[in-house]
Parts: C-alpha cells; sequence; structure tokens
C-alpha cells in the first residue's frame, strides 16, 4: 500500500463525503444536525432542509420516522441518538423522505469526535434491495399456496375414493346380495331403483375425487392421467382430445408432473370455453432434454395484444406463474381466426431425471 | 315394465318437431345396468353435429341434469341473457347445437325420472313461458313408455 499524506487523504475524504452515494450526517448530543453531505440532502424533505438552513429546527427527529428493533418494525423508543453507547453499528431506519414517502434505509451510527460529541449517520437506500426480497418472499409464496393446494386436494381425493367410495361399494354389493333373497316384488323394485341410485352416486364421487386430483397421476404419470382426463372431457362436454404422447421415460418428478398436468388442463378449458371448437390436439413429447406440452386449437383465437379477458384472466397468469415454478418456459400464441397454441417447455435436469430414476 | 310395446323414439321426436316447428329435439334415456345407469342422449331430430352422443349426462349439471334431478320442466328463454358466457361451457348440448332458446321436461316412469325430453330453438326468444306451455298441453300425459307428469304413489 502507498503510504498516503493527511493531505491527500483529506482530500480523499472530502472527495468521498460531496459524491458519495451514502447519506452522510454529522450529528451533535443534542440531536442537531451539524452538517450533511449531498447525498443526504437530496433525499430529505425541502421543508425540513429549508428550517434546519434558517436554524428553526435542526434536529434529525422531524424526518426520523424510527428504526426496526426486535419488537417492532418502526420503532422510536430507545432512540439511537439518546444512546450513543447502544450497539447502532448497523441498523434500518425509516426516513420521511422527499416525494417518495417513508423509505427503508440501512444505517449506521457512531461517535466520532468525543470531545464535541459529534457522531456520525450514514444510510444506504434499502428499497431496491427490499423489492428484491419481497418479490422473493412472494414467489416463496405462491409456491407454497400451490403446493398446499395441490397437497390438501390430494388428500381430499384419497380420503373420498379409499374411504367414502369403499363404503358406498360395499353398501351396494350388500343390496345386490338382498336382491337374490325371498324379497316381495314392489320391495325388489325399490331395491333396484335405490341400486341405480347408488350406483351412480358412486360414479359422481369417483368423478369428483378424479376431479379433484387424479390418483392415476401419482401412480402412473402423466400418460395415464391424461387419457383418462381426456375421455372424461369427451364425456362431460362433448370435446374431442387428440392426444399424442412421446415420452422416453414414464415418470418425472411430481412436481415437474403436476405442473404440466394442471398447465394442460387449464388450456384444454380455455379451448372449450372459448375457442368454439369441439377438437383439441395436445402433444406431450421430450426434445433437447425438455418435456414438451403443445395444446392446439383451431378455433376462434383472439387478439393478444388486445387483451380483454373473457373469463376472470386469472387462468393465463396461473400457467405462467406454474411454469415459472420448475423453471419451465410458457408460450402462448393466437390471432383471431386462427386457433390458438399453448406451449411449455420444462428443462430436465439431471435432478429431475435422477428423481425418475429412483421411482 | 313387462310385455312393453315398442317405441320408435326417432319417430317420435321427427314428428314432434315437424308439429311444434323446433330446430332441435331430443331425448335422453338412463342406460341399463351394463352402462352403469349413466343418463346420455340417445336421440336427436335436427341435430347438426353428432357431438351430443359423446356427452353423458351427470345429475343435477347443465339443462338434462337439473331437470334429471328436480323433476321439473325448465325453460331458458334466451341463452344470451340468461346464461352467463363464462358458464356456457357446462350446457353443452347448448354449445353443440347452438340453441338460443330451449326447454326441458322430465320422463317419468313411476316416480322416477328415466329420461329427459329437450326441445330448442337456434333464435332468440322462440320459446318463452306460453308456448313452452302449449308444447306441454300438446305432449299430453305420455311419452311413449313414459308419464311426462309424475305418477304420484299410491
Amino acid at each position: 500500500m502507498i503510504q498516503m499524506t493527511d493531505e491527500h487523504l483529506s482530500e480523499l475524504l472530502r472527495k468521498m463525503y460531496v459524491n458519495s452515494m451514502e447519506a452522510i450526517f454529522f450529528i451533535d448530543e443534542k440531536g442537531s444536525v451539524v452538517a450533511m453531505n449531498p447525498a443526504a440532502e437530496s433525499i430529505l424533505d425541502i421543508e425540513v432542509i429549508e428550517r434546519m438552513h434558517a436554524g428553526v429546527d435542526d434536529s434529525f427527529c422531524q424526518t426520523c420516522k424510527g428504526y426496526t428493533d426486535e419488537k417492532d418494525q418502526m420503532a422510536c423508543s430507545k432512540c439511537y441518538l439518546d444512546y450513543p453507547k447502544g450497539d447502532f453499528s448497523s441498523f434500518q431506519v425509516y426516513l420521511k423522505t422527499r416525494g417518495e414517502g417513508v423509505v427503508p434505509y440501512a444505517a449506521s451510527y457512531h461517535t466520532i469526535d468525543e470531545d464535541r460529541g459529534i457522531r456520525v449517520l450514514m444510510l444506504l437506500d434499502l428499497t431496491k434491495q427490499q423489492k428484491t426480497q419481497e418479490m422473493l418472499q412472494r414467489s416463496n409464496l405462491l409456491k407454497y399456496v400451490i403446493k398446499a393446494q395441490e397437497d390438501e386436494r390430494k388428500r381430499i381425493s384419497r380420503e373420498l375414493h379409499d374411504s367414502v367410495a369403499q363404503e358406498l361399494l360395499s353398501s351396494l354389493v350388500d343390496l345386490r346380495v338382498v336382491k337374490y333373497m325371498n324379497v316381495e316384488e314392489d320391495v325388489m323394485r325399490k331395491l333396484q331403483q335405490t341400486e341405480v341410485s347408488l350406483t351412480r352416486l358412486l360414479d359422481d364421487i369417483r368423478h369428483l375425487s378424479v376431479e379433484l386430483r387424479p390418483s392415476s397421476l401419482d401412480d402412473l404419470g402423466l400418460e395415464a392421467a391424461f387419457r383418462s382426463h381426456f375421455k372424461w372431457i369427451g364425456k362431460n362436454y362433448g370435446l374431442l382430445v387428440n392426444f399424442s404422447a412421446e415420452l422416453s421415460a414414464a415418470r418425472y418428478g411430481s412436481e415437474i408432473e403436476t405442473v404440466v398436468y394442471r398447465v394442460c388442463q387449464e388450456a384444454v378449458l380455455n379451448a372449450l370455453k372459448y375457442a368454439g371448437t369441439d377438437e383439441v390436439h395436445v402433444r406431450l413429447c421430450e426434445e433437447n432434454g425438455s418435456l414438451q406440452l403443445t395444446v392446439k386449437d383451431d378455433g376462434a383465437g383472439f387478439n393478444m395484444n388486445y387483451s380483454e379477458a373473457k373469463g376472470t384472466g386469472l387462468g393465463l397468469y396461473g400457467m405462467r406463474e406454474r411454469a415459472e415454478l420448475v423453471d419451465g418456459q410458457f408460450m402462448l400464441n393466437s390471432a383471431p381466426g386462427e386457433g390458438t397454441t399453448v406451449e411449455l417447455r420444462i428443462p430436465l435436469s439431471q435432478d429431475n431425471k435422477r428423481e425418475a430414476d429412483v421411482r | 315394465m313387462m310385455n312393453q310395446p315398442i317405441f320408435h323414439y326417432q319417430e317420435e321426436i321427427d314428428g314432434l318437431r315437424d308439429r311444434f316447428q323446433f330446430d332441435f329435439v331430443s331425448m335422453a334415456l338412463v342406460q341399463p345396468a351394463e352402462d352403469r345407469f349413466v343418463l346420455t342422449w340417445q336421440f336427436a331430430s335436427g341435430n347438426i353435429n353428432d357431438r351430443y352422443k359423446r356427452i353423458v349426462l351427470h345429475s343435477g349439471k347443465g339443462i338434462a341434469g337439473i331437470v334429471f334431478k328436480t323433476g321439473k320442466p325448465m325453460l331458458i328463454q334466451n341463452v344470451n341473457t340468461d346464461i352467463e358466457s363464462r358458464d356456457l361451457f357446462n350446457y353443452p348440448i347448448i354449445v353443440a347445437e347452438q340453441l338460443k332458446s330451449l326447454g326441458a321436461v322430465p320422463l317419468w316412469d313411476g316416480t322416477r325420472v328415466m329420461g329427459v325430453l329437450l326441445v330448442g330453438y337456434r333464435a332468440e326468444n322462440r320459446l318463452n313461458k306460453a308456448s313452452f306451455d302449449i308444447f306441454q298441453e300438446g305432449l299430453g300425459t305420455a311419452f311413449g313408455a313414459f308419464c311426462a307428469k309424475e305418477v304420484s304413489q299410491p
């Protein structure tokens, strides 16, 4: 290191004071601001600066809204100005700023001149970092919500399938046994009617269970789950789904399978609702190390630039969000009169492959 | 149920369509045990495609499902105003046949609804309360092997 002259050093310090992005305040024992650098001036409210310059009120309190302690986000108790002995080497403080309201700053506060009681307060803008953190938190939360929803659906679906439907089935068997016992004809007739109702109820419960979350998705994988789902779509809505699957591995990570299933479900439902067609093509394949899903219809299509949602508008958002959960790419292509194509591409990392092998 | 005369429902509903100038008439029936007693459209007259054949009805869902469950006739005078467009996909027969005005009546076998008869137009407001009443009057009490009205239990 080159030894620097005191002169040189003070020049550098002065430059740092003037040019630094960090706001620097010098504050005396009474909490009055004795000096601040241009960066500090630029964040303070103009009124406050005027009052400080005019000497009406130069306390730092008029701009500080409190700092974060263990108990509160914005606390004023045990103010750092009054407790210079406390450890304020790093803390978060909220300031009323010019035109941007109350903004959080990372701050450090310490005494630099013991004799005259001068301390320095240095601030660094935290908004950007906080936004990043918020986004991260939101995406984590969304992941969590989707997972919780899937888990809950899985639980209810299993319950319906394994316990409610099973019980009903055994009652139905009992009922059939009764039919072969010596019973009067009018009782027989009533029994037959009850059998019809119960059989239909059993089917309804099974449908409900599959609608919530197909157990075949967990037990047999994407292809099987899709085949039964499309069959159900055909029966329920008369929509014909042309499905072709070209998969090397039968299974993928459960998160990936869920995403592909849900995105496809939503895309097909959209085609059913808005495309005005009774045929949809679905293709599932593996290309260049990624799992690819294509849902295509030759229906009405829509103008992508002029997006006035026919439904809630949440469907497309949800598909995109789900795709992001597994680092997938979601693409949508549509034009009026030219149908709609939805594409989902999910990279298959080594992790996913391994998970598939373990199964 | 024994010694049933054979009914030609296709001819029956063709006749109904002719008589009341409907654009579309169809009939859903509960299927036998082999098909798990599901309710499907068996006959149609004036249909523009065969999509109706693919549809399996669910009790309480769609036009026929509601009529089947409640046992009450149902009238939708104008599809465009009475059904929200985002709900329309739940009524596949309306979408498939582009119906705009329609009604449905239950077909009874004793105290059970065994089928649904649906009549409709592809123009708005063609079927209203008055004309639906006239149709039900004209249909009479019996349709094939079924009653158009519930037979009260003895």
